[in-house]
């Protein structure tokens, strides 16, 4: 699954840090994601969603 | 940034929370594990009530270790907590592997000596290590 999380990130000048704390997870599963290596759960993709004020299909794509 | 302010506890904090307890929980498993190996021949000269006693209190202690361990999964975050059911799922099929063909040793006249179940729990522990490190690295 392909995603805008390192885009939306740096639009925000987050560091992956910054953005694991804002989803609750480790700063690992935020890079993971980010490089397509971890699928997030839906309740996680919700969460950045939320976060970023878009919708789920806007940050996360079927690849 | 402050979007997580609301939260009372972060990932962080919980992890290390539970991992303490994980980790009292498995130093008193282990210890009353030795008093019992060495206890009844050393300290009470194998009086059969102090010896059970120390049996409950293990079993007691073990159940903890199981429960703060359950607790410190549930406190990972998703992809943690994946690879450690990866690596479990690893160290279970080794073990029950490993354990099944070790067990037929002696029957089959391989090996000479009786094969010691505590093997296995060095078996299971090594590869449960590995299996972390191997699943971490396939996420990083």
């Amino acid at each position: 699954m392909k995603n805008r999380l390192k885009v939306l990130r740096a639009e925000r000048d987050w560091t992956q840090a910054d953005l694991a704390e804002a989803l609750d997870v480790s700063r690992q599963t935020v890079n993971a994601i980010e490089k397509g290596k971890f699928d997030p759960s839906l309740p996680l993709a919700f969460k950045a969603a939320r976060l970023f004020k878009m919708q789920i299909e806007d940050i996360f794509e079927e690849e | 940034m402050n979007a997580n302010t609301t939260k009372p506890e972060n990932l962080k904090k919980r992890v290390s929370r539970s991992a303490k307890q994980l980790f009292i929980w498995t130093f008193a498993w282990v210890a009353s594990l030795a008093l019992l190996a060495f206890g009844p021949k050393f300290i009470w000269d194998f009086h059969v009530v102090v010896s059970t006693t120390v049996i409950f209190i293990n079993l007691g202690f073990g159940y903890k270790m199981v429960m703060a361990n359950i607790k410190h999964i549930n406190d990972l975050d998703e992809m943690m907590r994946k690879i450690h059911v990866e690596a479990m799922a690893l160290s279970l099929g080794v073990s029950v592997v490993l354990g099944a063909i070790y067990g037929l040793l002696e029957g089959i006249k391989i090996i000479t000596f009786e094969p010691n179940p505590s093997g296995l729990l060095f078996v299971m522990s090594f590869s449960y290590m590995i299996g972390v490190a191997l699943f971490y690295r396939k996420y990083a």
